[in-house]
């Protein structure tokens, strides 16, 4: 069962993770943020690797910067990303995307999403689980 | 953050015009002002863009009071639809929430001598080509590749760059707001990480509620305006929506960021973290300025090369050079941006920066900065509506500079969410329901096209009838679909 939901901004969308531990919350967001932007996350194939490295303390700009630097890849190579592996300690955050460049024939694409947006944006516990709620800018 | 209804205070001004009074929140510097009638009160209500519209009421330097058109919906920080002007002389600030991420998103219409008769056997093959060559979408290049160095030059000198390189006349930037340029735009302000992305999307449309669409003038209002616009009944207009691309986006969010800790360091107290902002005289708020002044030429840039695309197309399945078409730029304005511009306020002329986050320029006749042709007219206005009812073009009335600093609405503003629109949709064809109205659409993305469809939006006409009846513009022409494409 996917541990993750979009939920209602009026213009855009929202995306709203629950996850066990913090890892699997940034993991979790960056795989949200790909199935609203590809129709279907399973027809996009782990062919190559990014690996990212983001110093930072605050988790919520944390977030927003992880989220922000695989946007950008996509806006900027083409690239699509199905698979994420993160672990976030006290310097910042260390994660890997598996995908591979955008093919219209195989791709059916939903959204551009512009940008992360700071409007409520929110990393917090919530009772055994971690929340994430971000809102993306369609 | 779920979506709640606003329940603070709003009193009747008019038949058009609500106050929020600035005694509702402590920090309110002026009053609230939004411009509705009572039926699209009850729908504003329904979220927190009257909040917004009152927390934007706190920047320093605020002047007036912190306004809102009929459209508005909630948005980041302000509001869709919110106007605001800051007195730099008096503490005022520059805010990039209050322009948006899409720096200079606007509008622009193109005219054609050919009228619906002629048009009507072709307007699938026209629509599929327009389709087929103008790049819609996410992650598609456009045909314009500009190296670091020409894009740097587009940046500062805008339109007349393209011009310059024969995508372009010169009366195109004459019918453009500002010629299609704002000055002082610094590309060196701009990043490398905005650069990169705008480098192969000037020409694109993108995606989201952006469009290109085939019109029908259905029904003119003035006469006397709409043929100084050159336009007529039945007349065949393409109407082309989008902004600036990858690289405003970008250029807003590295402002975000840059501007972080700025309220801080300026003492400025804020009830949102999205309205960040610094001083205009200051240098996070300069550097600001003159990286947006040049996102701002990119999209100018952007609608040119959209409209240089749409002009083949027609000259393509017509067979006769846009020229023979007589495919001339009504004009084109921007609905996401800051200016310096000059107003009253009690009484004294002042220079101030006028933020309209999702609201139009609508400089009333007489006023310098329109072309020749309109100036007895008014500067045209603008409005998108949704893709199965009906666009509107304006004119400028003396009421927005006494109310509005010169400004009206953006377009029809959404009455439901994406979800919602998406729930709504679930198991219809929304190409086939606007086929059956009369609309072609052809979009990359059915999901996109649930979301954008009519019933998603509120009636433009409703919105248009509040700012004609409030004085801010007024009905030249309304504009009816007949083919779209959509991201």
């Amino acid at each position: 069962m996917r541990m993750y939901e979009t939920f209602e901004h009026t213009a855009d969308l929202g995306l709203r993770i629950r996850a066990a531990d913090l890892d699997t919350l940034f993991a979790e967001a960056a795989e949200c943020m790909f199935s609203t932007v590809v129709e279907d996350l399973r027809t996009v194939e782990a062919k190559q690797r990014l690996e990212v490295q983001l110093p930072g303390e605050e988790r919520e700009l944390l977030l927003f910067d992880w989220l922000n630097e695989l946007l950008y890849r996509l806006d900027t190579e083409h690239l699509l990303f199905c698979r994420f592996e993160v672990h976030v300690d006290e310097q910042g955050l260390h994660g890997s995307a598996w995908g591979e460049p955008l093919d219209r024939e195989r791709h059916a694409l939903s959204h551009e999403v512009k940008a992360i947006t700071y409007h409520g944006l929110r990393v917090e516990r919530e009772g055994d689980l971690w929340l994430a709620e971000v809102i993306v800018d369609i | 953050m779920a979506k709640e209804s606003y329940h603070g205070p709003l009193e009747r001004v008019d038949d058009c015009c609500w106050r929020i009074p600035k005694s509702y929140k402590p920090g309110m510097r002026v009053d609230g002002l939004i411009f509705a009638d009572d039926r699209l009160l009850e729908q504003i209500k329904g979220d927190q863009a009257p909040e917004q519209v009152a927390n934007v009421a706190f920047l320093p330097g605020i002047q007036h009071a912190s306004l809102a058109m009929p459209d508005i919906h909630w948005g980041y920080g302000f509001c869709i639809g919110g106007v605001c002007a800051t007195d730099p002389n008096e503490g005022g600030v520059i805010s990039p929430g209050g322009v948006g991420y899409d720096i200079n998103c606007g509008v622009r219409l193109v005219r054609s001598n050919l009228f619906y008769r002629d048009v009507k056997q072709h307007i699938r093959p026209l629509v599929e080509e327009l389709f087929r060559q103008v790049p819609t979408g996410v992650g598609k290049s456009g045909r314009y590749h500009f190296k670091a160095k020409e894009l740097k030059h587009l940046l500062s000198e805008g339109s007349s760059f393209l011009v310059g390189r024969g995508l372009g006349t010169a009366r195109d930037l004459e019918y453009t707001e500002a010629h299609g340029r704002l000055d002082g735009a610094d590309p060196d302000a701009v990043s490398d990480r905005a650069l990169k992305r705008g480098e192969d999307q000037c020409g694109t449309l993108g995606s989201g509620n952006h469009f290109l669409e085939v019109q029908i003038v259905d029904h003119v209002f003035d006469e006397t305006a709409a043929s100084a616009f050159g336009l007529e009944k039945d007349m065949v207009c393409v109407m082309i929506h989008s902004g600036s691309r990858g690289l405003g986006y970008q250029v807003c969010d590295d402002a975000l960021m840059a501007l972080r800790k700025a309220p801080e360091k300026y003492g400025i107290e804020l009830p949102d973290r999205q309205l960040v902002c610094a001083p205009v005289y200051s240098p996070e708020g300069e550097h600001y300025i003159a990286a947006m002044r040049a996102a701002a030429n990119f999209a100018w840039c952007n609608r040119q090369l959209l409209m240089q695309q749409a002009r083949e197309v027609f000259a393509t399945v017509f067979g006769r050079s846009w020229q023979e078409l007589q495919m001339n730029l009504v004009y084109d304005v921007c609905h996401n941006i800051a200016k310096f511009e000059e107003h009253t306020v009690s009484g004294k002329r002042k220079k101030v920066w006028v933020h309209r986050k999702g609201a139009t320029r609508a400089f009333p006749p007489g006023h310098p900065e329109m072309p020749q042709q309109y100036m007895k007219i008014g500067q045209p206005v603008i409005i998108p509506g949704d893709m199965g009812r009906a666009s509107w073009v304006l004119t400028g009335q003396l009421g927005s500079m006494e109310k509005t600093f010169g400004t009206t609405c953006h377009g029809a503003g959404r009455a439901m969410s994406r979800t919602a629109a998406l729930k709504d949709a679930a198991g219809r064809r929304i190409d086939k329901e606007l086929l059956s109205r009369g609309v072609i659409a052809m979009a990359q993305s059915h999901k996109g096209l649930a979301e954008e469809q009519p019933k998603a939006y509120k009636n433009v006409d409703d919105v248009v009838d509040v700012v004609h009846r409030a004085g801010l513009s007024h009905k030249v022409a309304r504009m009816r679909p007949i083919g779209v494409i959509k991201g």
